[in-house]
């Protein structure tokens, strides 16, 4: 018989007392796995949004907002400058993005490299639903939302044609071939997409041309959207180069928003792992008390195992192969319900994001767990190991 | 091969100290059965505790194989109750989750000794216990847990072994039992010291000690002891 079988043995008669012991461990290795697992998942939807987008930069018109208030009232904010973009600045962007993409890439080629896809907004009524209509450049949006998948019918091509995004066909029941009348004209559903996640499967995608004359908005832009040719091109430069050169617009590289959204969820995450670090420290103080319970509840045991011939460290390792089990078991319990409350809390905090778990947290679950328990057991091991024969068996 | 030479030992201070022992002298040679008899109180189980390490005296020696015991403190005690000395408790003492077996094999796993499997079921069927070995001491009864105490004390091969009233839980007829098998124990050649408050006990050793108030006033040489 080895030592470990003995504490196995004692532990099975004290299951309870176990449990309870490692529940300050569970609690504060769930929360530690949870936060990990729902920045991780985070993390991974910008870095897809990213990988998706990250090529792209927005162009849009300088609005600035200034609040409006009377005394020390307030009553709102004013939206001031121009809402749309000329479509005489698109060359001007092509220039500067294309330039500067030609000279970080050493590209000699004089053709256009990228993608400049201008966009105008507007509001409508169909089928008597208010419904976001997008004016597009067919060749360029394609080229641009690489993610496009039809569904039904073909992609868009001629000024008297209309692709519906996959919700708003649902919900306003259009169909391939069904006409659609917009202020007088009348466009025809050559195509449906297939759903895309965002706000895109809500609107209807037209020929910019044609929404500019229905609106009586010739020659006009809400916004404009540039692909880059890879990742790695200077997004953020050609940004800062728009919107020095072009005055009334204002250039974003997604890069640089997804950055900052990673910056702010880096923050969130580094202040809940020190939440969670605390609990697991309160954790740690709980199996202190517990041993130190365990200790007196076994004094007598003790002092058999000394009487027959434990020695002090014998004793202490007792303990710590109690603290051993102990740690694996709430290491184990804690990454269970760490990951749970990940897949329950994460879609809550991130809107829908979908947290997997993640099999690389389960060995160091597991060592930190373990090293708590031990830490905690330390000091009642200690105390187990000095506690006199005489006294134990005087203390019945 | 053990001398106690004025041993004392008192607790407390002032007003409140208690002498429990006052220069108690004797000697245990090999094959020896002695009994240490008094009322409650006279000393007897602190006389067990002191030769035995388990308690500190306040004066006095405690010689084992012309060596001094008594300056050890605990931790170097762990070697004299590995090889030399074993315990016979009144409670019992065995550890309830583990089997008999188990618990007679407690010294050999302290000792680093892992697989005593086979002396642990042959001493414990040397105790009559052969047919008991998976059982839980909750699953025994008094008599049948002493002897597995007995057993656990015996895995070592010790030359000396403590018993504090090892009988004071048993009925008469348990009683008797376990005490044919001290005797016999030291018929095969170990020596023993027994405390008891029961003269019919004490009468089974080959010599009886009486103790009162913490001083020897009695020695009674028995000529091999009751069988």
């Amino acid at each position: 018989m080895k030592l470990y079988q003995i504490v196995l043995k004692d532990i099975t008669r004290r299951k309870k007392r176990m449990l309870y012991a490692s529940l300050g461990v569970v609690i504060g290795v769930a929360t530690i796995i949870a936060v990990l697992t729902i920045a991780l998942a985070g993390e991974t939807d910008i870095y897809g949004q990213l990988e998706k987008y990250g090529a792209n930069l927005v162009v849009m018109p300088a609005i600035s907002d200034i609040d409006v208030g009377l005394g020390g009232l307030s009553l709102g904010t004013l939206a001031v400058g121009e809402n749309y973009i000329s479509e005489n600045e698109l060359p001007q962007i092509r220039q500067i993005a294309d330039g500067m993409i030609r000279e970080a890439l050493n590209i000699e080629d004089e053709g256009d490299i990228a993608t400049i896809a201008p966009r105008l907004y507007m509001n409508t009524e169909i089928k008597g639903t208010s419904v976001i209509i997008v004016g597009v450049d067919p060749q360029q949006e394609w080229q641009l939302k690489t993610w496009w998948r039809i569904r039904d019918g073909e992609y868009l091509e001629r000024a008297d044609q209309a692709l519906v995004g996959a919700m708003a066909a649902d919900l306003l029941e259009l169909n391939v071939g069904d006409k659609i009348a917009l202020n007088g004209r009348e466009v025809t559903i050559t195509g449906i997409l297939e759903e895309t996640g965002s706000n895109e499967d809500y609107q209807v995608f037209l020929h910019i041309k044609t929404v500019q004359e229905a609106f009586d908005k010739e020659g006009l832009v809400s916004s404009i959207d540039v692909r880059a040719l890879c990742s790695a091109c200077p997004t953020s430069d050609i940004a800062g180069s728009i919107n020095g050169n072009i005055p009334g617009v204002r250039a974003v590289a997604v890069k640089q928003i997804a950055e900052t959204e990673m910056g702010m969820m880096e923050k969130v995450s580094k202040f809940l792992l020190a939440l969670a670090g605390i609990t697991l420290a309160v954790g740690c103080f709980g199996v202190v008390n517990t041993m130190l319970t365990s200790v007196h509840e076994r004094i007598r045991d003790i002092g058999i195992m000394r009487a027959v011939g434990a020695s002090r460290n014998q004793i202490i390792r007792i303990f710590l192969y109690e603290a051993i089990i102990i740690g694996v078991v709430g290491g184990l319990l804690g990454y269970v319900v760490g990951t749970l409350l990940a897949y329950i809390v994460g879609p809550l905090i991130f809107g829908g994001v979908a947290v997997t778990y993640v099999p690389q947290y389960f060995l160091p679950a597991l060592a930190l767990a373990t090293f708590i328990a031990v830490i905690a057991t330390v000091y009642p091991a200690f105390r187990a190991s000095k506690i006199k024969i005489a006294d134990s068996f005087r203390s019945l | 091969m053990l001398e106690i030479k004025n041993v004392s030992k008192t607790y407390g201070q002032g007003t409140a100290k208690v002498v429990a022992l006052s220069n108690v002298s004797f000697r245990v040679d090999e094959g020896d059965f002695i009994a240490i008899m008094g009322p409650s109180g006279s000393g007897k189980s602190t006389l067990l505790n002191v030769i035995g390490g388990l308690d500190y005296l306040s004066s006095g020696e405690v010689v084992l194989d012309g060596k001094r015991i008594d300056n050890l403190d605990e931790n170097d005690f762990v070697d004299i109750r590995r090889n030399k000395i074993a315990y016979v408790f009144q409670q019992y003492h065995l550890l309830p989750s583990l089997t008999a077996l188990e618990n007679v094999m407690l010294p050999l796993t302290f000792c680093g000794l892992g697989k005593g499997e086979e002396k642990g079921l042959e001493i414990l069927k040397g105790v009559g216990l052969g047919g008991r070995t998976e059982h839980k001491p909750s699953q025994l009864s008094g008599g049948e847990q002493q002897r597995v105490a007995i057993a656990r004390a015996l895995v070592n091969s010790p030359s000396l072994i403590l018993a504090d009233e090892p009988t004071g839980n048993m009925d008469q007829e348990t009683g008797k039992e376990i005490l044919g098998l001290f005797q016999q124990l030291n018929v095969d050649g170990r020596s023993i010291i027994m405390v008891t408050h029961d003269p019919d006990i004490a009468q089974h050793a080959k010599e009886i000690i009486v103790l009162q108030d913490g001083q020897i006033i009695d020695r009674i040489n028995q000529k091999g002891g009751k069988q």
